[in-house]
Formats: C-alpha cells, structure tokens, sequence
C-alpha cells in the first residue's frame, strides 16, 4: 500500500508542472479560435464595440482640424 | 389681513389642571376663502392679493419665474439618430441627372432620369406641394408629395396639422397596380414630450395589422427617454416587441442608443467645427446574428462650394461622395465611389442636380 501511495503521489507531481502550461495552452487555443470565428455572434459584437469606442474617441480627440489653415512653409 | 397668507398659527400653553375652562388655547384660522370679483372688474382701489391667494382676494400676482432651463420637444422618435446617419455618404451608381423647378411658392416638381449600371434605368416625376401654415424651416402644412416612376410605382404622403399639437400623416405605395404599403400616423407633440400611433397596413379581411407605438419625454434640457412598440398581427400569427431609447445632446455631441429584444442601435455625432462632422454607428441585430460598425465623416468648405463625405465601415467598404456647386449655374455636380474590400466589388457613379 506505501508502494502504491508512493507511485501515485510521483504521477501527480509529474502532471503537475506539465499541468499548467497545458491549461494556458489550451485557453490560449481557445481564445485564438474566438478571436478569428467571423461567424460567432459574440465575438463580432466584441470586436465592434472596440471599434465603436475607438471611432467615438478619434471623433473626441483627433477631428479639430482646420482645413483652411495655410500650409506649414518648411 | 386681506393682502396677506394666512397668519401663522399662534400657539399658547396649555391651561393648566384647574385653570379656567375656558380655553386659553387659541388658534387662529383663516377665513373660508370666498371668490370675489377680480380686481379689474371691481376697478381701481381693490385690494391687492398675495401669491396663491388669487381666488379668495382678487387676482394672484404673476409667480417667480420658474427655475432651470426649458426642457424642449424631444423631436420625433425616428429623427433620433438623424443628425449622425446625414454625415455618411449616400451610395451612388450610375449615372443620375436631377431637375427641380419651382412652380411657385406652393408647387414644385422633380424629374430624376437614372441610368443604372446595377439594375434597370428608371425615370422618376416627383410633385410636391406645400401649404400655407408654416412651423419652421423645413416644416409647412398641409404637404403632398406624390413619386411616380416609369413602370407605374407609386408613393404617396400626405402631412398634415389637424391642431396646434397634433399632427398626422398618411402613406402609401404601390408597385405597379398593386398596394404595397398603407400606412396611417397620428402624432402629439406636446412642451417636452412626444406620443406617435402609427398603424400599417391595416387589413380587416385579412385581419392583420401592424401597430407601432412611440414615446419621447424630454427628462433634462439635454437627456431624452423614450420608447417603441412594434405589434404585429397576422392569422395564426402575433407578437410585440419593445424596445428602448435614450439621447443626450451636449453642446457639440450627440450620443443615442436604442436597445431592445431585437438588438441595438448606438450612434454618436460629434461636430469638432465648422468644417468637420464625424458620425460613428453600431448595429446589432440577435435575429440575422449579425453587428455592424461604421465610422463616417463630413467635411465643409462652404468657401470652396464643396461638401465631402465618407464613409469606412465594418464589412470592408469605404466610400466616399463629393458634391461641389457650380456658381453661378443652380448645378450641383456629385461624384461617388464605393470599394468593397471583402467582397472585391467596386462600383462608382455622378450625379447633376440642377435647380
């Protein structure tokens, strides 16, 4: 039974460290998979929020333009 | 007593135990108020009422001023992301010639001749008229505007104010012979509220109708709520759907966003200075699966008799439609290109506006 313990006790430190990079890899996967399905509803909805709130801060932050001003001469 | 309030209540101790009975607890009422003629019909030398006191002692005195700023009419609710949907650019193939001329201050026709590179040319005779009862710049009572094209097709409206607050509008189309669409609007526009009934394609044989229904209350001078209910009917068939909507109009910004069970529709216009105006657009619709960004922009130079906008959005097209006057001609020459990247179409088209 000690034995058995023992060996069980070495392959649960063994999956241990492997363990981890296995999970990150795999959300990893799964987030890359999302990112790229064109056709996953949430995932286009996401990606045009982002852009909706990136448009709305270059129309906050980036339109003052005066297009009458003269050319800078160099 | 007569040009004041009432007196406040004076109040006295409480007799004490073996004290006289009588009350020494005494309270002084104000008379029943009786109406009396107001001060103009009695003639100089009335006595002068207090605020509130109008009906008891004569006329009330104008009120304070009432505090903050006028809420205003929240418009109406399908003119709510207007401003930002006006920046983006129209799509334009072809080539369309358009002539306007004003018959007089009532009457006016159109002739609009398209020579599609998509679909079929067609020629279209637009009549309008206007009437007399005028609210605003771009609002005239009664207004009949009839379209009609080379294969027969027909659309028709009718606007008019049957009073001060209520407004109504009828539409109809055809296509060829046969009815498309009827559809009969009733409007209250009231100080800071707005209430539409609109009824469409009623059909008592076939018993089916559609029923749509909007509020608007303006809740600050810059904050709108409201909502939309959409209920249909059809044999076998009905359902409603609501949905709801709020704006906020700053000083060079205007944010709305409409959210219901069939989606979202979020828009915000932002106007950085005379010259440049910026739309962004988000739609997101649960039926079709399917969301939309777009990002549009407008540029005036009214010193240069040119508009220019364009358009970028989320399905890869970008497009954009330049309108240049001609002075002193009444022509406006209108050139347009539209690129989609995705789908490796493009098409392109001008247009001469004359009148």
């Amino acid at each position: 039974l000690s034995d058995q313990v023992s060996f069980i006790g070495t392959v649960a430190a063994a999956g241990g460290p492997g363990a981890a990079p296995q999970g990150l890899r795999g959300w990893l996967r799964r987030a890359y998979r999302f990112a790229t399905d064109r056709n996953d509803f949430r995932r286009n909805l996401l990606v045009n929020l982002g852009l909706f709130a990136a448009g709305v801060w270059v129309a906050r932050n980036l339109t003052d333009i005066d297009l009458m001003a003269p050319q800078p001469v160099p | 007593m007569g040009g004041e309030c009432c007196p406040p209540q004076q109040w006295r101790r409480r007799p004490r135990a073996g004290a006289s009975s009588r009350s020494r607890f005494r309270q002084r009422r104000c008379p029943r108020p009786r109406w009396r003629r107001p001060a103009a019909a009695r003639g100089a030398g009335g006595r002068r009422a207090g605020p509130g006191m109008g009906n008891a002692l004569g006329p009330a005195a104008p009120r304070a001023p009432r505090r903050g700023e006028p809420l205003g009419s929240p418009g109406s609710f399908d003119e709510l992301h207007r401003q930002c949907k006006e920046v983006f650019p129209q799509q334009m193939e072809g080539v369309k010639l358009i002539v306007t001329k004003t018959l007089s201050s009532h009457f006016q026709v159109t002739h609009t001749v398209h020579m599609s590179t998509l679909g079929p040319s067609s020629y279209h005779f637009n009549a309008t008229f206007v009437g007399d009862r005028q609210l605003g710049p771009t609002e005239a009572f009664p207004t009949l505007i009839g379209d009609m094209d080379n294969s027969g097709s027909l659309n028709a409206q009718v606007l008019h104010l049957v009073a001060e607050r209520i407004r109504t509008k009828a539409v109809f189309q055809t296509h060829q012979t046969k009815f498309v669409t009827w559809q009969f609007d009733g409007e209250y526009r009231g100080d800071d509220c707005t209430a539409t009934l609109t009824l469409g394609n009623p059909d008592l044989l076939g018993e089916s109708v559609i029923l749509v229904a909007h509020f608007l209350q303006s809740i600050t001078s810059r904050l709108v709520l409201g909502g939309e209910m959409v209920y249909h009917r059809r044999p076998g068939e009905e359902g409603a759907i609501l949905t709801l909507a709020g704006k906020y109009t700053a000083l060079k910004w205007v944010a709305t966003l409409n959210v219901g069970y069939g989606g979202a529709h979020a828009s915000y216009y932002h106007r950085a200075n005379e010259q440049v105006q910026v739309g962004v657009e988000l739609e997101a619709n649960t039926r079709l699966q399917d969301t939309t960004f777009a990002f549009g922009y407008q540029l005036n130079l009214p010193q240069a008799n040119m508009v220019f906008r364009g358009l970028l959005d989320s399905n890869w097209s970008v497009g954009g439609v330049l309108e240049k006057k001609l002075p002193p001609l009444p022509v406006t020459l209108a050139l347009g290109a539209f690129l989609n990247h995705w789908k490796n179409r493009f098409h392109c088209g001008f247009s001469v506006i004359v009148g």
